[in-house]
C-alpha cells in the first residue's frame, strides 16, 4: 500500500524542471499510506539514474537529503510503510529503476516480489527493444494485485496497473509541460496538477520524451481494492473516477439506517472515521461533537509496525474531549478493527471521562482475512473480526452494543457491482468463487 | 470556372475537396510549399494544376493565379494572409477569400488584438502586458506580482502568432512551489526572446496574459465585413499527447456537434461568443478601413471572469478544426464564397448536416518541438482500408515526391474524419485506421486515442459546469469582467485600470 509517484516533463526546455521539489509535496501527500520508508530515484541531465532510500518519512527524507536531491527533471519516487523498501534499482541488462503499490504474485514479500518484477521488466525490455510491448507481456504473465511506476535509462517511464488494476494509479498534467502518475489524486491536487484520468486495469502507459502510448493487457476485468475508499485512501481523493468522500459519506449513512440506536452524540475517531461521524450524525439526526484532540504531528496509527507504536499512537493521537461525552450516550465511530486493542484503550479512556453508553459502529466489513497484496493485515487468527461474534466483541473492549458495515452495504455505498471489487480482506475471495 | 488555393495542410485538402465538389465543377488549381497528395489529386482529377510555391510570397503566389486566369483564390493558413497574398491578389483584380494583411493583424499580434479588445471595451478579453526582453519581463513579474494577482497566474506567449509554439501557462497559485514555477517563467521569457528574434516587424517580443481555465472551443465563421457567419462549434485538442498532457501543438483532433454547439457549450453561450467575434471584425474594419472578406474565428474559452473569452484570433479556418465544419458543410462552399466576395453574405442560407464528427491527427514522433526528428520519414498509408471503416483521410504535412513517395514534412501528416451520432462510436472507427498510417522506416507516429472518449468528455463537461457558476454568479452580481485586488495602505487595486493607464496614459 506504497503511496508512488513518477514525474514527467515534455518538450523544449523540459529539462530545467526540478522533479525532487514536486516529489517531495505529492510524496507527503501520500503519507497516509505508509510512513516507515521513503525512496525516490531521478533522471539527471547527463542521463544517470539516481537512487536515494531511506527509512524516514518524506519530510525528514528530504530534509536529510536535501543535497543530493537537487538535480533531475524526471523522477519517480514512493513513500511505504514497510521498512527497507525503497526504490528498486536494477543495473542489467537494461538499467531502470521501480516503485510498486500492491503486491505481484511472485514472492510473499513485497519488497522482494516487487525485486523480481522489476528484474523481469529489465530482461524482457533488452529482448524486445520496446518498452510497451515488454511491460504488457510482463503484466500479461504476473497476476496479483499491484500497480508500479518505472523509469528506464532510456528515459522512458512506465506505468501500469495488473489486469484486476487493484491498486489505484491517477494522472494528471500541469500546463503544456508535465505528465503525473500518482496512486491517489490528492497528490496531482497538491503538485498543482490536474486530474485528467485513471490507468486503466491491465493498462500499461509509457511516457518517452516524444510521446505517450498506452495499451491494455488482454484479459482486464477490474477488481478495485474496496479497502481504498473506506480506509486507505485520502478523502480528498478520487480513485477510478470514484469519490473517496462520496463512499465515505454513504458508510456513514448506512451505518445510520442499519442499526439505529439511541444516543446524544455521534463521536468519530480521527482521522478517517471522522467523514463517517459526520453523514451518521446527518442521518440519524444525533449531533456530532468533536469527540479527540491530536498531540503531536499526523502518524497513521493503524499502520505501524509494533503493537506498541500503534497504542502509542493512539493514546497520543486521542485525547479525549470530556465536555463531549462526559453523562452521555455515545455512538463511537471507527474505521476499521484489526485486533481491538486500539478500540478497547479507546473505549475505556471514553468511559472514565462519564460516557454513559458506547455504541461502537465500524464504517468498514470484518477484516477477517489478510490481504494478499501487501496491504498490512494481521494474520487470520490476530484479526478479533474473524474469530468473535459482533456481540462477544462488544464484551472484549467494553461497548455496549458493537457493529461492523455489512459487505452488501459496502458494495452499495461504493456504488460499483459486487464482482467489480476486491474484498478478499472481507472474506470474498473473487479468486475461488 | 478555376479557383486557385494556397496552401499544403489537412485543412487545405478538404477546402480543395469541397471546392471540387462544387457544382461550377471548377478547374481546381493549387500552390503550397510541399506537394500534398491529396490536393495534387484533386487538382489533376479536376484538370488543374498544382505548384510548389512560397506562399508567403505575395508576389509569386499572384503570378500563379494570374497565369493560370483563375476566377478566385482561397488561402488556406494564416501566414499568407500577414505577408498580404490577399491584398496582392485584390490588387490584380482577383477576388480572394482571405484577410488583408492589415485584418490579419488580429491573428498576428496577440498584443494587437488585446489592444483592440480594450481600446473598444469589447466582451471577452483578458487582461495582459507586452515586454521587449526577458530582463524586462522577469522584473515586472517580480516587482508587481504581491500587488497584482492576475501575474501570478499567466500565459507567457511570443507577442506574435508563431505557429502555436512557444505558449506556456503557468499557474502559480501554489506558494509552496513558487520558486520552481517562478524560475520556469523566467526561463521561458527567455527562450520567447530568443525564438522571437527570427520574427521581425514587430514591437512587441513577449507577451503575459491573465490566466484563465474552463472549456475551450473554436467557433469558425465566415463574414464579408457586414455580417459575420458561425459554423457548428468545434473543440479541439492543443496537447500533444494522451491525458491531455504535453506540448502545446496545433492541434491532435477535434470534435465538434451534434447541432451547431457542443455538449458543454449552451446556445445563449454559442450566441454571446458569435457576438464577440463579430465585435472584433468590426472593431478591426474600423481601425485600419478595409473590409473582412473570408474567414474568421475565435478561439475561444468559457472563463470564470469573462464568460465566453478570445484567447486568440484565427484569420482562417482551424487545423483541425476545419475538417469538422466543412465535412458537414452541405451548402456549395463557392456559392458562399462568391456571397462573401460580393458582400451579400446575410442573404445566404448556410447549412451543415446534424451530426457529430471526430478527428484525429497523427503525427510522426519529434513533432512539435523536435522538427528535425519528426522531418524525411517515408509514409504508407492504404487509403482503401480507411474509406472502408467509413472515415475520410486528409493528407496534412506530406511531400509527394517525383518518384510518387510521399514523405513526412515534420508537422501532423495526415488527419483521419469520422461522422456519427455518437463521439464514441467516431472515436472507435477511427482508431481502426490508426495502423493503416505507418512510416516505411519504422520512426513512429502518434496520435490520442482518448479524442471523443466519453471520460474526456465527461471532463470538459465538469470543467464546463463548474467555470458556468462562476460567471453566471458574477453576472448576477454584476461584475463579470471585474477584476480586484487588496493593498494594505492602499486600498482597492483596479487591475483594469492599470493596463489602461499603461496604454493609453
Amino acid at each position: 500500500m506504497p503511496g508512488i509517484i513518477g514525474f514527467y516533463p515534455f518538450g523544449e526546455g523540459r529539462e530545467n524542471w526540478n522533479a525532487c521539489r514536486f516529489l517531495y509535496y505529492g510524496l507527503n501527500a501520500l503519507q497516509g499510506r505508509g510512513q516507515e520508508s521513503t525512496g525516490l530515484s531521478f533522471f539527471t541531465k547527463d542521463r544517470l539514474l539516481n537512487t536515494v532510500n531511506s527509512n524516514m518519512m518524506v519530510e525528514d527524507f528530504f530534509k536529510e537529503k536535501a543535497e543530493s536531491l537537487k538535480e533531475g527533471y524526471i523522477a519517480i519516487g514512493q513513500t511505504s510503510p514497510i521498512k527497507n523498501d525503497g526504490v528498486i534499482h536494477i543495473k542489467e541488462p537494461v538499467e531502470l529503476v521501480c516503485v510498486g503499490d500492491g503486491k505481484p504474485n511472485l514472492h510473499s514479500d513485497k519488497i522482494i516480489a516487487f525485486k523480481i518484477f522489476s528484474e523481469k521488466l529489465s530482461q524482457k525490455i533488452y529482448e524486445l527493444g520496446d518498452a510497451l510491448k515488454a511491460t504488457k507481456s510482463i503484466v500479461n504473465e504476473v497476476s496479483g494485485g499491484y500497480s508500479f511506476i518505472a523509469l528506464t535509462k532510456n528515459e522512458e517511464m512506465i506505468c501500469g496497473r495488473d489486469t484486476h488494476g487493484v491498486k489505484p494509479l491517477e494522472i494528471g498534467a500541469i500546463g503544456f509541460d508535465i505528465g503525473i502518475v500518482a496512486s491517489e489524486t490528492a497528490a496531482l491536487d497538491v503538485m498543482g496538477a490536474e486530474y485528467t484520468g485513471s490507468v486503466n486495469p491491465g493498462e500499461i502507459v509509457v511516457f518517452d520524451p516524444l510521446s505517450i502510448r498506452r495499451e491494455i493487457c488482454d484479459k482486464s476485468n477490474k477488481k478495485y481494492c474496496s479497502f481504498e475508499y473506506i480506509y486507505l485512501a485520502r478523502l480528498d481523493s478520487y480513485l477510478n473516477g470514484i469519490s473517496v468522500s462520496k463512499v465515505r459519506e454513504n458508510v456513514g449513512r448506512a451505518l445510520a439506517r442499519e442499526k439505529p440506536v439511541k444516543a446524544d452524540v455521534v463521536i468519530g475517531i480521527p482521522e478517517t472515521a471522522l467523514a463517517f461521524a459526520t453523514s451518521y450524525s446527518e442521518e440519524s439526526g444525533i449531533p456530532m461533537k468533536i469527540g479527540f484532540i491530536r498531540t503531536g504531528r499526523y502518524t497513521r496509527s493503524a499502520i505501524k509496525p509494533t503493537q506498541l507504536e500503534r497504542l502509542t499512537g493512539v493514546q497520543l493521537k486521542l485525547n479525549p474531549v470530556r465536555y463531549s461525552v462526559d453523562n452521555k450516550d455515545v455512538v463511537l465511530i471507527d474505521d476499521s478493527v484489526v485486533r481491538g486493542n486500539t478500540l478497547k484503550s479507546t473505549v475505556l479512556d471514553l468511559k472514565r471521562k462519564g460516557a454513559k453508553r458506547i455504541h461502537v459502529r465500524i464504517g468498514s466489513p470484518a477484516l477477517v482475512a489478510p490481504c494478499p497484496y501487501g496491504t498490512e493485515v494481521p494474520p487470520r487468527d490476530e484479526l478479533i473480526g474473524g474469530n468473535l461474534s459482533e456481540e462477544e466483541i462488544s464484551y472484549v473492549i467494553g461497548a455496549d452494543s458493537f457493529s461492523f458495515l455489512p459487505i452488501t452495504k459496502l458494495i452499495e455505498c461504493i456504488g460499483l457491482k459486487k464482482s467489480e471489487l476486491c474484498m478478499k480482506c472481507f472474506g470474498i475471495d473473487w479468486e475461488v468463487e | 470556372m478555376k479557383v486557385m488555393g494556397v496552401g499544403n495542410g489537412a485543412r487545405e485538402h478538404i477546402i480543395a475537396k469541397k471546392l471540387a465538389e462544387s457544382k461550377y465543377k471548377p478547374k481546381v488549381y493549387w500552390v503550397g510549399e510541399l506537394r500534398n497528395p491529396g490536393i495534387v489529386k484533386i487538382c489533376k482529377e479536376s484538370g488543374g494544376e498544382y505548384e510548389i510555391c512560397k506562399t508567403t510570397d505575395s508576389e509569386k503566389v499572384v503570378k500563379h493565379a494570374l497565369k493560370w486566369g483563375v476566377d478566385f483564390v482561397f488561402v488556406g493558413p494564416e501566414e499568407p494572409n500577414f505577408y498580404g497574398v490577399p491584398d496582392k491578389c485584390v490588387k490584380n483584380g482577383i477576388p480572394c477569400i482571405g484577410a488583408s494583411s492589415k485584418l490579419a493583424k488580429i491573428e498576428m499580434s496577440k498584443a494587437e488584438l488585446r489592444r483592440l479588445q480594450w481600446k473598444y471595451d469589447l466582451k471577452g478579453k483578458l487582461l495582459f502586458k507586452t515586454f521587449q526582453t526577458a530582463e524586462e519581463a522577469s522584473k515586472y513579474l517580480e516587482k508587481y506580482s504581491e500587488t497584482l494577482t492576475w501575474l501570478q497566474n499567466v500565459a507567457l506567449k511570443p507577442a506574435r502568432q508563431a505557429g502555436g509554439k512557444g505558449v506556456k501557462v503557468v499557474d502559480d497559485r501554489h506558494i509552496y512551489l513558487h520558486d520552481e514555477k517562478d524560475r520556469f517563467k523566467k526561463q521561458h521569457a527567455s527562450w520567447l526572446e530568443g525564438y522571437m528574434k527570427s520574427y521581425s516587424g514587430i514591437e512587441d517580443k513577449i507577451l503575459i496574459e491573465e490566466k484563465v481555465w474552463g472549456p475551450e472551443y473554436t467557433l469558425q465563421c465566415f463574414t464579408d465585413g457586414k455580417v459575420v457567419k458561425g459554423m457548428p462549434l468545434v473543440q479541439d485538442n492543443k496537447n500533444a499527447h494522451e491525458f491531455d498532457i504535453g506540448t502545446e501543438t496545433g492541434g491532435m483532433g477535434s470534435i465538434s456537434g451534434p447541432g451547431i454547439i457542443l455538449p458543454f457549450i449552451t446556445q445563449d453561450e454559442y450566441d454571446e461568443s458569435l457576438k464577440i467575434v463579430d465585435s472584433i471584425v468590426k472593431a478591426i474594419q474600423n481601425e485600419v478601413g478595409e473590409r473582412y472578406c473570408g474567414i474568421v474565428a475565435g478561439q475561444m474559452m468559457i472563463t470564470e471572469i469573462e464568460g465566453p473569452t478570445i484567447i486568440e484570433m484565427y484569420s482562417r479556418l482551424g487545423d483541425p478544426e476545419a475538417l469538422n465544419v466543412l465535412s458537414t458543410l452541405k451548402t456549395d462552399l463557392i456559392d458562399i464564397c462568391y456571397s462573401i466576395i460580393d458582400g451579400k453574405l446575410s442573404n445566404m442560407n448556410i447549412e451543415f448536416e446534424d451530426c457529430v464528427t471526430v478527428v484525429k491527427a497523427i503525427a510522426p514522433k519529434g513533432y512539435p518541438d523536435f522538427r528535425d526528428l519528426a522531418k524525411n520519414h517515408p509514409i504508407i498509408v492504404d487509403e482503401e482500408k480507411i474509406f472502408n471503416e467509413g472515415c475520410e483521410f486528409y493528407w496534412g504535412s506530406a511531400d509527394l515526391r517525383d518518384d510518387g513517395s510521399i514523405i513526412t514534412g515534420g508537422s501532423r501528416i495526415c488527419e483521419i474524419l469520422c461522422k456519427s451520432n455518437r463521439f464514441e462510436e467516431a472515436s472507435e472507427r477511427i482508431e481502426k485506421c490508426i495502423p493503416y498510417v505507418k512510416l516505411g522506416d519504422g520512426w513512429g507516429v502518434f496520435h490520442r486515442s482518448d479524442i471523443g472518449s466519453s471520460q474526456l468528455l465527461a471532463r470538459r463537461m465538469d470543467v464546463a459546469e463548474r467555470v458556468r457558476r462562476l460567471y453566471h454568479y458574477r453576472l448576477e452580481k454584476g461584475i463579470l469582467g471585474k477584476r480586484f485586488d487588496w493593498l494594505p495602505g492602499f486600498g482597492i487595486v483596479d487591475p483594469v485600470a492599470i493596463l489602461k493607464k499603461s496604454l493609453w496614459g
